[in-house]
């Protein structure tokens, strides 16, 4: 499974990585894998601010994904 | 109700833009605009070398025009116009233009002030302030969040 990160996310863990899944999995699962994967981005990865993204629709951390799937961590967004 | 709305990788002109909007809202009556600037020191006072902000690859122009259809909409406007930088941004250069033109002031000035405070909250960028002690990440404060709210 593609995810790929933004601004201080990338910064800490990089602009995309792949996770290894043998099913389906929710966001909040996903969350946790990536945490255990990289334990300095644990606490970033784990806020309620960071949303996660499937198909430029922001989805909620019970969502479901499938193998096939991209996931986009998006942390707090600031404009102007 | 026309609604112009773009991202620019590059700088633009704020002139240029109320330029065209003025020639578009020839009729309307009413035309506001505002234009926010990168600053030379960060809120510490450390100099700022250059302000980045980094778009996502569909998101951040599908926020921009969205923030600018619903102001167009709500406040019953017959042309809209924002242009936000992306990208590298030099100390003093234009990040954002927000234009407003409307049958009567009230509306005009109204919908500028709310297209600023919707895109400082919600436009989609990650924005970061370089200078010589490094660079950090900046999101919008408190004060941003209540002026947005203040819409709802």
């Amino acid at each position: 499974m593609k995810v790929l990160f933004y601004g201080r996310l990338a910064d800490m863990i990089g602009r995309q990585i792949e996770i290894e899944m043998t099913q389906p999995c929710s966001i909040a699962a996903l969350r946790e894998r990536i945490a255990a994967a990289h334990p300095a981005a644990a606490e970033a990865i784990g806020s309620e601010r960071v949303r996660a993204c499937v198909g430029d629709a922001i989805v909620a951390d019970s969502h479901v994904v499938s193998l096939d799937e991209t996931v986009e961590f998006l942390p707090p967004v600031s404009g102007g | 109700m026309a609604v112009a709305a773009r991202i620019s990788p590059e700088p633009f002109s704020p002139a240029d833009e109320l330029d065209a909007l003025l020639a578009v809202a020839e009729g309307d009556g009413a035309v506001v605009s505002f234009v926010g600037t990168a600053r030379p020191r960060s809120k510490e006072g450390e100099p700022i070398e250059r302000l980045v902000l980094e778009p996502h690859p569909r998101l951040t122009a599908a926020s921009v025009e969205r923030i600018a259809a619903d102001a167009a909409a709500r406040f019953g406007l017959a042309h809209v116009r924002v242009v936000h930088r992306c990208g590298e941004i030099a100390p003093g250069q234009p990040i954002v233009f927000a234009g407003a033109a409307a049958a009567h002031r009230r509306a005009a000035f109204e919908a500028a002030d709310y297209l600023m405070d919707r895109l400082k909250t919600e436009a989609v960028f990650w924005k970061r302030e370089e200078g010589p002690a490094g660079s950090h990440w900046i999101e919008p404060t408190q004060a941003d969040y209540a002026e947005r709210r203040r819409w709802e």
